[in-house]
């Protein structure tokens, strides 16, 4: 029945209704699009790791093993359901050449390994247990990903070839943020190459009760079994897998929230504005005695239908474009099978999306029982409190031209309509500015300083102690090194209240030298201090100032705490000091450079690589990229997306705005023609008001991204061991560009939106 | 004497195809430059939309105006604004105020566009203005604080600031008592003697009889004319009973 109205009124106004819709479908879409997202990542992880059986408990280790004693470890301990000791042969980069390419520059520790007997199998990329024949090799899906290999392409490996005979997701090291990349070849064609490489173990556990793990790892600490290497445990195998679309995620659902805020904005203004349009009638039809929830189902039912139109695109939008974000997942996870699940609640949330908006309209509509009908019908209009500027005068005004005075003027007396207006491009511009920034400064050289690496320019790695001093030797003697460090991890055990020890790497050495951001306290600098990684202060519950006890070699030292860190390498669990040792074994020694002439370093690390074979040199940079690279890339994409989304946001809202307001001015206007005003003064008017609104959104805007939007993105951060964060702003695309590119589209979509105001005819408008 | 305002057989129609009706059919008018004339007519026969016409603010279809030697129908959007605002003065029925500028503010808008430097005096010249039609105190008023007739004295001092060559006034004391009715004829009978042409459109036969000529339309023409002596003297009474006589006449 209220059919024909509806569709009159929408027809009425083509431009705004339409908006409204564009503005519910994005709104829509990206609601859609978290939960599809969400749901198949941790459908994917899930699937990924449940066929791989990722072990519960990694421990890496190089050098002597005693398989016995570890052995005899597993059968005792009760909690062990599965053990295996895999056997990862690492080789250097330039000995692995896939097709056309070689890994020289990869600064991941390639290996090669055999499948799995009892667990942490290899998946091929339809998920199932690769089974290898002799002169095949598996290459590990990020380099498929990257396009270093292709199917069929013939990898040599120290002289040996293979045929790619396909690539592997490995649920343990797939992540970019694991250093270790595995390669999977036959055991016969293993045994024949085993001699080429450094043999690492990886030694696994399943168990039959994961929640007990915290048990375990004291219970390996103090059996003082195999050691020498990261740990890792399930649930960081789950984080590094999911880091990097989980990111993703959170900078979509952020934005669908802003998106969800704009589109109630827009709601509550049109919404506003046809009421005030409609007040007369309103009142006319409230003093005749018609009830009002009669006129308030009219106009609810508008809505529901803009709303439902809205929403449906936004769910169709969705589909089309989850295709494109589920890649990555796809490619390293698989399919999931949740995927009908997934449908299912990208429809609920499209569902809450619509009642959402429906409940809103019916809250704004509550205005209605305050409409009065003498009121409305003596003046048409309610009378709206007149809130300050107004020692704001004509007459006092010595700034503005008289135009620009108008706009101002105009936008000073309506606080509440420009509010609304202003709110919006608030939120652009937070959506602009935010994720922007943070791409910039997790992608900038300062960002390991929060990773727990200082800022240098290339390192060189090695587990070869004996060799250190022929590195430190030639550094040492080589001009254009203007700084170097050397630093060498050791494990201590930590003495604990209930005597069981942990192990704990520790790094040793001047950590003045490259200083890496501290949340709390500072750099240890005396033998007694030291200083934890954020996630090691944690789980240790120690703070600044507090005191720990590690044992070496039986003999007990005490040290302070001085500061925490972040540090999302090697598990996160690190701590530094400076005290010298020289019993603890040594897993392994970087020596940072730092050069006076950055424009050499490829062709250092180039030098470097093939002077010391048996290390790792890598430039720091590529280092950074190599393990933060899909991450990077993630929030690059969400970045752009973000810009996109906030400039066709500012654009339409805008335009939606000043074609409201041409409407509703229309006697102004004419009045101010028929007094001698040109098109060209109103619009100047117009522009006025529009770009007045604008400075103080993209103001605030910046102001609240680089406060609120800074903690919302420490927060993301810290998810991956980060605990302080500040932004690297680039101020050139920050303040300049972005505005820029904002007030290029608020005069675009104005000239356009105010088009009408030039047809407006004098004499239509003031009947006499 | 020259003419301040020509119009010459001017055709004014709304609607299109057989809907279309002319609404000015033919009409003439010239207004001297010190001329006070009215324009009478029933509803809708086509006053307000003469006075449009003849102050550029709305086409025409075919003939001619001219506003003090330039032909109106042949210049730009631009230029008719320009004439409006330091040529022409209006004053309407409602009061066509901005609501969110003060009384002064508004009466100064028109004429502070092109002179943003002389403010000082811009508000100076309004001041004596508002003095003259006795509103002075409403200066920082909102225009919602006032009455109708003191916003349409507003008005005429709005329509005052720029010195104009002619005033048109459409229905100026048709919201008001018979008293400020009277009040604001006197006002624009002063101004006319200054030597402004005035140019009113009225149905108040009282009001008719204060001007030296009144024109009287019907369906879209000039059906009559009644020209009385320019000053009115202690004769209203005669001059009141001629215009009600005419009005009979034609049967208005
Ligand atoms: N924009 C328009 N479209 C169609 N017809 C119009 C338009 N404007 C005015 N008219 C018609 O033109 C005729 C003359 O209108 P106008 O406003 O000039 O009358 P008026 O003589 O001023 O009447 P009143 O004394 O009531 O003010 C009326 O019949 C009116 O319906
Ligand atoms: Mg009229």
């Amino acid at each position: 029945m209220y059919n024909r109205i509806i569709r009159n009124d929408i027809l009425k106004s083509k431009a705004i209704t339409l908006t409204t819709v564009i503005f519910v479908a994005a709104a829509a879409m990206l609601v859609s699009l978290a939960a599809i997202l969400v749901i198949n990542l941790t459908g994917a992880l899930d699937t990924l790791m449940e066929k791989a059986e990722t072990p519960h408990f990694m421990q890496m280790h190089s050098g002597e093993i005693d398989r016995h004693r570890l052995t005899a470890f597993a059968e005792q301990n009760n909690n062990v359901e599965e053990y295996q000791v895999v056997e990862f042969l690492g080789m250097d980069g330039s000995q692995i050449i896939l097709g056309d390419n070689s890994l020289t520059n990869s600064v991941q520790d390639n290996g090669f390994s055999i499948q799995s007997e009892k667990f942490d199998y290899l998946l091929d990329l339809n998920g199932d247990i690769i089974n290898i024949s002799d002169g095949e090799i598996y290459v590990p899906v990020a380099y498929m990903k990257d396009n270093t290999a292709e199917l069929g392409d013939t990898a040599v490996i120290s002289g040996k070839e293979f045929t790619i005979a396909g690539f592997l997701r490995d649920s343990t090291m797939n992540s970019s943020l694991s250093a270790s990349k595995r390669f999977l070849v036959s055991s016969n064609d293993f045994v024949e190459i085993k001699d080429l490489g450094n043999i690492e173990y990886l030694i696994e556990f399943r168990l039959k009760d994961y929640s007990k793990i915290g048990e375990f790892e004291t219970a390996y600490a103090s059996a003082g079994l195999e050691a020498n290497g990261p740990t890792v445990t399930y649930t960081l195998f789950k984080t590094m897998n999911a880091i990097s679309d989980g990111l993703m995620i959170a900078v979509i659902l952020l934005v669908s929230v802003l998106v969800i805020a704009i589109a109630f904005m827009s709601i509550r203004f049109t919404l506003l504005a046809k009421i005030e349009d409609d007040y007369r009638e309103i009142g006319v039809m409230k003093a005749i005695g018609l009830r009002l929830s009669d006129i308030k189902k009219i106009y609810l039912a508008k809505y529901a239908v803009i709303a439902a139109a809205g929403s449906i695109l936004g769910f169709i939008l969705s589909l089309m474009f989850q295709g494109v974000l589920l890649e990555n997942i796809r490619v390293y996870m698989g399919e999931s099978e949740n995927a009908p699940l997934a449908i299912g609640l990208g429809i609920i949330g499209i569902l809450l999306v619509f009642l959402a908006i429906v409940a809103y309209v019916n809250l704004v509509l509550k205005r209605f029982r305050k409409i009065s009908a003498a009121e409305a019908i003596r003046f048409g209009t309610s009378k709206e409190k007149k809130v300050g500027a107004k020692r704001f005068t004509l007459s006092s005004n010595r700034v503005f031209s008289t135009n620009i005075f108008l706009g101002i003027k105009d936008v000073l007396a309506r606080k509440r309509l420009y509010g609304t207006m202003l709110l919006v491009l608030v939120i652009s511009a937070f959506i602009i500015i935010v994720p922007q920034n943070l791409y910039n400064t997790i992608s900038s050289k300062s960002f390991i300083q929060y990773m727990g690496i200082g800022s240098y320019d290339l390192r060189i790695q090695t587990s070869d102690h004996e060799k250190t001093d022929d590195i430190v030797q030639t550094i040492e003697s080589d001009s254009d090194v203007s700084k170097y460090a050397v630093l060498t991890t050791k494990t201590f055990k930590v003495k604990t209240s209930n005597e069981s020890g942990e192990n704990m790497k520790v790094e040793l050495g001047d950590h003045s030298a490259f200083p890496i951001e501290y949340s709390v306290g500072r750099a240890p600098v005396r033998d007694d201090e030291i200083a934890l990684s954020a996630i090691n202060a944690d789980e240790m519950s120690k703070k600044v100032g507090d005191v720990i006890t590690l044992i070496n070699e039986g003999k007990e030292k005490e040290l302070k705490v001085s500061g925490i860190y972040s540090d999302v390498t090697n598990g996160g669990k690190t701590a530094k000091a400076v005290f010298t040792d020289n019993s603890a074994n040594v897993m392994w020694t970087i020596v940072c450079v730092e050069l006076s002439d950055k424009s050499f370093v490829d062709s250092k690390v180039l030098g470097y690589s093939s002077e010391f074979d048996f290390a790792k040199t890598s430039d720091i940079n590529e280092f950074v990229s190599q393990t933060l690279g899909s991450t990077i890339n993630s929030v690059e994409i969400a970045s752009y997306a973000a810009v996109a989304v906030a400039l066709v946001i500012t654009t339409l809202v805008t335009l939606l705005f000043m074609k409201m307001l041409v409407a509703k001015d229309r006697y102004s206007i004419a009045v101010m023609k028929a007094f001698g005003f040109t098109n060209s003064d109103i619009k100047v008017q117009y522009v006025s008001r529009s770009v007045f609104v604008l400075i103080v959104g993209i103001i605030l805007g910046t102001l609240l991204a680089n406060t609120v939007g800074e903690i919302f993105a420490g927060a993301l951060i810290s998810s991956f061991g980060a605990s302080t964060f500040n932004f690297a702003v680039n101020p050139l695309s920050a303040y300049l560009v972005s505005p820029l590119m904002m007030i290029s589209m608020v005069l675009i979509a104005t000239v356009i939106g105010i088009a009408r105001a030039g047809q407006i005819k004098i004499s239509e408008n003031i009947k006499e | 004497m020259n003419k301040i305002v020509i119009g010459d057989n001017i055709v004014k129609s709304f609607g299109e195809g057989i809907e279309q009706r002319n609404i000015l059919d033919g009409v003439s008018v010239e207004i001297n430059e010190d001329e006070f004339v009215s324009v009478m007519g029933p509803s809708g026969s086509g006053k307000s939309t003469l006075m449009f016409a003849l102050s550029g603010m709305d086409g025409i279809n075919s003939g001619k105006v001219v506003f003090d030697n330039k032909d109106l129908s042949a210049i730009g959007e631009k230029q008719l604004s320009d004439i409006r605002r330091s040529e022409m003065g209006f004053i309407f029925q409602q009061p066509t105020m901005l609501k969110n500028l003060n009384i002064l503010d508004n009466i100064i808008l028109p004429s502070i566009r092109d002179n943003r430097k002389n403010a000082l005096k811009i508000s100076e010249k309004a001041r004596t203005l508002m003095e003259k039609v006795g509103i002075s105190e409403l200066e920082k008023r909102n225009i919602t604080q006032v009455s109708g007739g003191q916003l349409q004295r507003a008005g005429i001092c709005r329509a005052l600031m720029n010195s104009p060559k002619i005033i048109f006034g459409d229905e100026p004391t048709g919201a008001l008592n018979s008293q400020s009715a009277q009040e604001i004829m006197d006002i624009l009978s002063e101004i006319n003697t200054e030597g402004t042409a005035v140019m009113l459109v009225t149905h108040d036969a009282k009001v008719a009889a204060r001007t030296e000529r009144i024109m009287f339309m019907r369906d879209g023409k000039i059906v009559s004319e009644l020209k009385l002596p320019k000053s009115v003297g202690v004769n209203i009474d005669s001059r009141i009973e001629k215009v009600t006589a005419k009005m009979l006449e034609i049967g208005i």
